[in-house]
């Protein structure tokens, strides 16, 4: 009767629910603020990370237009350029951190993170100041839902298993009486730390600690989801889903090589001696590559001796092409202080993405994050898997071609590769090197084999990738 | 004398059945016994809760730490050649001195990581030997000499190139004579720019010598020829071969070629028609030609002369020739000597009889042996000269009277290192004092270069370009495989620079390689006609890696001028012992002494590692008991006195040896430059000069008794020992030793290891051995294994096939798998201590006459059998067998039991006792757990030496079992080779590390079920004699042997 109810509830929100999706909604929100904004602003909104706290946002804009925040969440540099004080106010304040561009969002998406913050930072007051009440009708149900069932299961149990001790304890007296002897009544406390439940607690105890010990350790070192911050704000996305370019133009070695192998700045100059500013971010990250490599945009000349150039002379060639292409995007005679704020910021980007302790120079390699790093005792070959087997680049890695920013999709565990290896058919037929297992072809002849998986020719085997 | 078992022994203490021997083979591991153990620790209560807290907060903190942040760098500009987790393979040369080798570099991400052989050479066709092997270690050498300089006390104090070329200049402006002092230079572009540089300064001269000397040889055939050259040898045209003394397989003349010619005609080509060669080595210590002798005829060095004699009189006899008068030979010898006689006779033409004297009057009677016998311009071929060994100690010996004469000013030494290779190396130093200015182009600072004034650090061969002429119209590029690691400059950029050459440009980046390149269109392509343009010459040689001119025909006569005099033969010594000298494959006379693989790497012969050691003969009584001369054990120090100079030596009984003869190996005692330095003794100041030759022996040596012993003898010898037959001391019955040390379960007395026979009972083999593998058979139908021929019958199934009979032991294949699979070098006590990692070792075992046995080697490694007892004994199924006949070994699921070690009936399981690669130790441990000296680090700890290692094949750290894994990292690159290329698989595609090294190609590897397959064809030709070590348990086997045949 209660679940029935509890079930005709639930399929009313739910209703509710779907209805909502389009229109901004706190679920949305939560997805977006983890996606985007979560690796640098804290969760609670209540702390300052890499980012101010953010509770409380819409207070502090409220003197501007709507249109102002959705700006500054999209392009904020662009908004310090324009010299909006608010924007300002805040890069006095945090520089040089610099906030990502998220040109993507919609002014729906942000209304739907701007609602989940005020949803966190509203709850978060709510539960300090209403410590003890119960929680608000209004709250989300997905994870407290289940957690409820068992709770109110563990203290049925709990409740029968009192029961039947009390049974017990009652017939045990019956017994004593029967024998003549005295009944002994056993007190609440007589049968919490009876040996029988002390045992049992100790059994459960050892087992739900050693289930989470096993399950934690065989988590540690993998990183799915893993999406570090990179030099450069390449956009997968753009690349390889609106550009359509494919996957092996720039990771050429995955068809013959065991790494997929992140393109050298040279392969990006294929390009980008002709596309010099972005679409989304104008100078700002593709003079990184210029800086790399050494390429001057200006000439359209790669600069011979590169090597030898100091610092200032980059700094100069560089700012110049910037405030170029800012004069001749807006349009203006000479640089405003806005535009030389422009180029102050895109300079130091470059300075930042392309400067490290171990080379202490502008020029020479990108130094990107490395996102997926396999164990070193485990062997992976890309050829094997793209040439050979025509495992699509989406199967592992997701899908990319949607990622603004790229992040670690699988577990990269090995069940996770054994699970695989077990589903995946061989193209048997298509590669003559299968030739060799005649067993196969005569089972597959006869009928009385379906298909050939890769577990069928060892791929589950230790020395397949462990050696 | 037969052994009365089954006629193959390991050595003296197997047949003797000594206690010690005993327990070394019990002990797979030596526990106990530690040279200097530490002192006794028994913790107490509160040292195992501070222990267990300290290990509970560390994990804790280790496990609550971040995941690094690690970077991924991609280039600025891609080469096209280079695709990262791709090898590049480089066509260079091995050229040092008197070795050479045409190899193949692998370079990983600009790394060189291996060598191997290039089939495209003629010379070498493919084969290595292991001191090639080795090359690519001495470039990450953390010892080599990082920047030109000034050496004042034993240091080099920093200078740049442009002052030291200042200062040099000036020095060499002042005029004077000038000596370069050098091994020999095979190199036409090197001998163009020292060329230059004598122009420039016309009082400079060429000073060559050879490390170990061929000097009598030259001089004998400019005597007899008038060529003074060396020729090629053709072993695989000679029926039959006396060598007295030449160490052909090993280190004599040009080994590798001589390898593959001589082992073509000792394999079995065919059952009905085995076509054998017959080999006589007359010698009196065993070297590695001698060991594979089917006969050896022991002699007193000092005896060569006479049974050189002897062989010319017994021919001369027949042919017609005078006789010469032949000073007195024992009469064991002379007997022997008698047959070869008659049986180099019966094959006039296709003989060859060779000798590795230092004695020009020997080399000249060999001389003409060997025209009596018809084998010049047969099998002995003047048309292609062998060039490696151009150098004449006389020579130095000159020099020597010169610079202390005070006539020279300059001496340059490049490459070469007198001071310590010298027998007069005393006499060498006090007149290098008096050279007032004295460079050295070294790359380590060794003997010769500490006294110098100036070192001009020369490029690592892997870093450097050249070229090379080992043998008439053979020529050979080398190219770098990695930009200087150091401030190094290679030698004859030094020199060209110094001359002023007009030649070089000094603008270009690499200089020496333009001039190099400019020789080459100069001098080379007008030698060929297949290409017009010299970049098409050059781009091909420089692929191709080697470019050979058919040669000229020369044929030549034994000169008639050439007297025959017995008397200018060495004449036979009077000493109660005679002393030999001998070179070793893999230290020469010191050259690689500071190669810890080379060093770690057993002596083919006696076994022994980190050192060189007195070999003494044995004594068998008749009976049952064999002793080492005056009661000497292994390890036992004695001192010894030749030319009135002592060193405290360490025995090594070898059977085989000659009595009233000991004999030491050369390249020990090396006093600096590297990890050498400290290991065995230097006896190079023992060895006589006669006639201004070096001689490789003495007639007198006093040899004391014993007067210690040493605390880390390390011989392998008795290390991993297998399956070996006994007399019950009691019952007198045959027992399986193993079974009494071991109490080995089920196991059975009749071990099948080795199977031998006379090639002329090859009939009598075959039945004895079709019936062994029927009983075998048999007992194995016996099992409650399934049968797996299903299993194993789809797709592929590797397996190896190793031809005893091609095996010559030369341990090439030994270095090749360390350089492949990343196997650490632990040092010689560890080595002591059984602890030793090598995953393929070579088994000597002894077999026919107790005092002078023939010997056959085994190459062991894991035999990936079907049945494998280690797998059922892992108690976490770390190690399991896969589809394709693998046995299996996951590193990281290895708990370190060691069961499976202890279950293994062949003992090829190695166990990482410490932490070898420095993988996961605190540094601040390291130096305790390695005992190493103060200041020094491990091997591996150092970055620069990680660079060797293979990125395909995990670094195991400390507490696992690793073992041969028949390299299955190239196995699923040829996989995959071939799956991307959508065809089956094909021999060419796997090849193993130890196949690829062999220079004989004893060991064949490939799909088994593929009956067209390299292996299932050699397994087919040996038919009954193809067999499975210790077949009769049953465990399947993946490798094949071949049984060993000899022709006596």
């Amino acid at each position: 009767m209660l679940l029935k109810r509890f079930f005709s509830i639930s399929g009313v929100l739910l209703a509710a629910f779907s209805l909502l999706q389009a229109a901004p909604n706190v679920e949305e929100g939560k997805n977006l603020f983890m996606t985007n904004c979560a690796s640098c602003h804290s969760r609670d909104m209540k702390t300052n990370l890499t980012g101010p706290a953010l509770a409380g946002v819409e207070e502090r804009w409220a003197a501007y237009p709507r249109q102002d925040l959705y700006k500054w969440i999209r392009a904020s540099q662009a908004l310090i350029a324009e010299g909006h004080p608010r924007a300002v106010e805040l890069w006095a304040q945090w520089k040089p951190t610099l906030m990502n561009n998220f040109p993507g969002l919609t002014d729906d998406q942000i209304e739907s993170i701007l609602l989940y913050i005020n949803d966190v930072a509203n709850k978060k007051a709510a539960a300090a100041t209403q410590a003890g009440q119960q929680p608000g009708v209004g709250a989300s149900k997905d994870d407290s839902s289940t957690t409820w069932i068992f709770v109110s299961i563990a203290v049925v149990l709990g409740l029968l298993s009192f029961a039947l001790m009390r049974i017990v304890d009652n017939l045990r007296n019956l017994a004593r009486v029967q024998a003549g002897q005295p009944p002994v009544r056993r007190t609440l406390g007589d049968m919490l730390t009876s040996k029988g439940t002390i045992a049992f607690m100790v059994f459960a105890a050892t087992l739900i600690l050693g289930y989470k010990t096993v399950d934690n350790a065989t988590r540690m070192g993998r990183q799915q989801g893993y999406q570090p911050e990179q030099p450069i704000a390449f956009s997968h996305a753009l690349h390889a889903g609106v550009n359509k370019i494919d996957c092996q133009y720039c990771h050429d070695s995955a068809r013959r090589s065991k790494h997929a192998s992140i393109p050298g700045a040279n392969t990006c100059m294929n390009c980008h001696t002709v596309v010099k500013k972005g679409t989304k971010t104008g100078t700002a990250e593709i003079t990184k590559i210029f800086a790399s490599i050494g390429y001057d945009p200006i000439t359209n000349k790669y600069i011979l001796d590169y090597e030898n150039w100091t610092e200032k002379q980059i700094e100069d060639l560089y700012k110049q092409w910037i405030g170029q292409e800012y004069l001749a995007d807006k349009g203006l005679p000479a640089l405003d202080e806005q535009g030389r704020m422009t180029v102050q910021m895109q300079w130091e980007g470059i300075v930042k993405a392309l400067k490290n302790d171990s080379n202490g120079k502008i020029q020479g390699p990108i130094e990107w994050v490395r996102i997926h790093n396999l164990a070193d005792h485990a062997y992976f070959n890309h050829a094997q898997h793209v040439a050979v087997g025509q495992v699509a680049c989406q199967q592992c890695h997701g899908p990319v071609e949607q990622m603004e920013e790229m992040h670690q999709y699988s577990t990269l565990g090995m069940g996770w590769c054994i699970n695989c290896h077990r589903q995946t058919e061989v193209k048997f037929k298509d590669n003559d090197y299968y030739q060799q297992y005649a067993r196969y072809y005569e089972e597959l002849k006869s009928g009385k084999r379906e298909k050939v998986t890769v577990a069928d020719i060892g791929g589950l085997e230790c020395q397949k990738c462990h050696y | 004398m037969q052994h009365q078992d089954n006629g193959i022994w390991v050595s003296v203490d197997d047949l003797n059945r000594e206690a010690s021997f005993l327990k070394s083979a019990e002990q797979e591991f030596l526990l106990d016994e530690l040279a200097e153990a530490p002192a006794a620790w028994t913790p107490s209560r509160r040292d195992f809760l501070k222990l267990m807290g300290f290990s509970l907060g560390a994990a804790t903190v280790a496990a609550s730490c971040e995941i690094p942040m690690r970077k991924a760098i991609p280039h600025v500009i891609k080469p096209d050649a280079i695709v990262p987790g791709v090898a590049n393979y480089y066509a260079s040369s091995f050229v040092n001195g008197s070795d050479y080798c045409a190899i193949l570099v692998k370079t990983r991400e600009g790394r060189p990581i291996k060598i191997e052989g290039n089939t495209l050479s003629s010379v070498t066709a493919g084969g290595t030997s292991a001191r090639a092997q080795a090359l690519v270690l001495s470039l990450y050498d953390t010892r080599r000499l990082k920047y030109p300089g000034k050496i004042e006390d034993g240091e080099v104090k920093k200078l740049s190139w442009k002052a030291l070329d200042e200062k040099i200049k000036g020095q060499l402006q002042l005029g004077g004579n000038i000596r370069i002092i050098t091994h020999t230079i095979i190199s036409p572009t090197a001998k163009k720019a020292l060329g230059e540089f004598i122009a420039k300064y016309p009082g400079t001269r060429v000073v060559t010598y050879d490390p170990v000397s061929h000097a009598a040889l030259l001089a004998a055939n400019e005597a007899c020829f008038g060529v003074r050259g060396i020729p090629t040898y053709k072993f695989d045209a000679a029926d039959v071969i006396v060598s007295f003394g030449a160490d052909f397989l090993g280190t004599w003349v040009s080994p590798i070629e001589h390898a593959r010619g001589y082992a073509s005609r000792r394999k079995i080509q065919s059952l009905g028609n085995p076509a054998m060669s017959r080999h006589y080595q007359v010698e009196s210590y065993m070297s590695l030609t001698g060991s594979n002798a089917d006969m050896r005829i022991q002699i007193r060095p000092s005896e060569m002369g006479a049974a050189i004699c002897t062989l010319y009189n017994e021919i001369a006899q027949k042919t017609g020739a005078p006789a010469i008068s032949a000073p007195a030979l024992n009469e064991k010898a002379k007997a022997a000597l008698k047959k070869a006689a008659s049986d180099l006779l019966a094959a006039r033409g296709k003989t060859l009889v060779v000798c590795g004297t230092n004695n020009v009057m020997e080399q000249i009677i060999v001389n003409k042996i060997n025209d009596l016998l018809g084998n010049l311009n047969s099998t002995i071929d003047f048309s292609v000269l062998n060039n490696l060994h151009q150098g004449d100690e006389r020579d130095m010996m000159r020099l020597i009277g010169e610079m202390n004469a005070g006539q020279v000013a300059l001496a340059i030494v490049w490459g070469a290192n007198p001071a310590y290779e010298l027998p007069n190396a005393e006499q060498f130093k006090a007149a290098f004092a008096k050279v007032n200015t004295r460079i050295s182009f070294s790359t380590i600072l060794d003997e010769t270069t500490l006294l110098c004034n100036y070192v001009a650090p020369t490029h690592h061969l892997l870093e450097s370009w050249g070229d090379a002429e080992p043998k008439t119209g053979h020529y050979s590029l080398i190219q770098p495989t990695i930009a200087p690691l150091f401030d190094t400059r290679q030698a004859e950029l030094s020199l060209l620079e110094w001359a002023d050459s007009p030649n070089l440009n000094r603008q270009d980046e690499q200089p020496y390689y333009q001039y190099l390149k400019s020789h080459w269109a100069d001098e080379m392509k007008a030698k060929q006609s297949k290409y017009a343009t010299a970049t098409a010459f050059w781009d091909m040689s420089l692929h191709d890696g080697v470019f050979e001119v058919p040669p000229a025909q020369r044929t030549v006569s034994f000169s008639p001028n050439v007297a025959l005099n017995a008397a200018a033969v060495t004449q036979p010594g009077a000493g109660a012992v005679e002393i030999a000298f001998y070179e070793t494959v893999n230290i020469g006379n010191g050259q690689y002494a500071h190669n810890p693989w080379l060093q770690e790497m057993p002596d083919p012969v006696t076994r022994t590692v980190w050192g060189n050691y007195l070999c003494i003969p044995v004594e068998w009584d008749g009976k049952k008991k064999m002793t080492g001369w005056m009661g000497l054990e292994d390890g036992d120090k004695v001192e010894v006195e030749v030319k009135g100079k002592k060193h405290l030596c360490t025995v090594v009984r070898v059977c085989g040896q000659a009595p009233g003869t000991v004999a030491i190996a050369l390249g020990g005692g090396r006093e600096s430059g590297g990890c050498g330095v400290g290991h065995g003794v230097n006896v190079n100041p023992w060895l006589p000069i006669e006639g201004g030759f070096i001689q490789y022996f003495a007639k007198e040596a006093k040899v004391s008794g014993k007067v210690g012993a040493e605390k880390n003898f390390a011989c392998v010898q008795h290390h991993h020992t297998m399956g070996l037959s006994a007399k019950d001391a009691e019952s007198g019955q045959t027992i399986n030793a193993d079974e009494q040390v071991l109490a080995y379960q089920g196991a059975l007395t009749d071990r099948s290891i080795i199977f031998q026979a006379h090639v002329n009972e090859l009939a009598s083999l075959r039945q004895k051995m079709a019936e062994f593998h029927k009983h075998a058979s048999h007992l194995n139908e016996q099992t409650l294994y399934p049968d797996r021929a299903d299993y194993f019958g789809t797709g592929l199934k590797w397996a190896m096939f190793i031809d005893l009979n091609a095996c010559i032991g030369c341990g090439a294949c030994q270095v090749a798998c360390v350089s492949e699979n990343n196997v650490p070098v632990v040092g010689k006590n560890e080595v002591g201590r059984h602890h030793e990692m090598t995953w393929l070792r070579i088994d000597r075992y002894y077999y026919g006459d107790l005092e002078n046995p023939r010997v056959v080697y085994q190459p062991m490694m894991c035999q990936h059998c079907d049945n494998a007892p280690c797998e059922n004994v892992c108690p976490v199924n770390a190690t399991n067998h896969s589809a394709e006949g693998i046995n299996q070994m996951a590193y990281n699921r290895c708990i370190g039991t060691r069961y499976c070690a202890n279950n293994c009936p062949y003992k090829v399981r190695r166990f990482n006792w410490l932490d070898y690669t420095t993988a996961d130790t605190f540094p601040a441990n390291e130096e305790r757990l390695f005992r190493v000296e103060e200041g020094d680090i491990p091997f591996y700890a150092d970055n620069l030496v990680r660079m060797v290692l293979n990125p395909d094949v995990t670094v195991r750290s400390r507490g696992v079992i690793e073992k041969c894994s028949f390299c299955i990292q190239r196995i699923q690159e040829g996989k995959l080779t071939a799956k991307r290329e959508n065809r089956p698989l094909e021999d060419n595609d796997v090849r193993t590390a130890c196949q690829t090294a062999c220079p004989t190609g004893a060991i064949v590897f490939g799909n088994i079920n593929n009956p067209q397959s390299a292996v299932s064809q050699a397994i087919k030709k040996q038919e009954e004699l193809a067999y499975q070590v210790l077949e009769e348990i049953n465990t399947r086997p993946g490798v094949r042997y071949s049984a060993k045949v000899y022709n006596a």
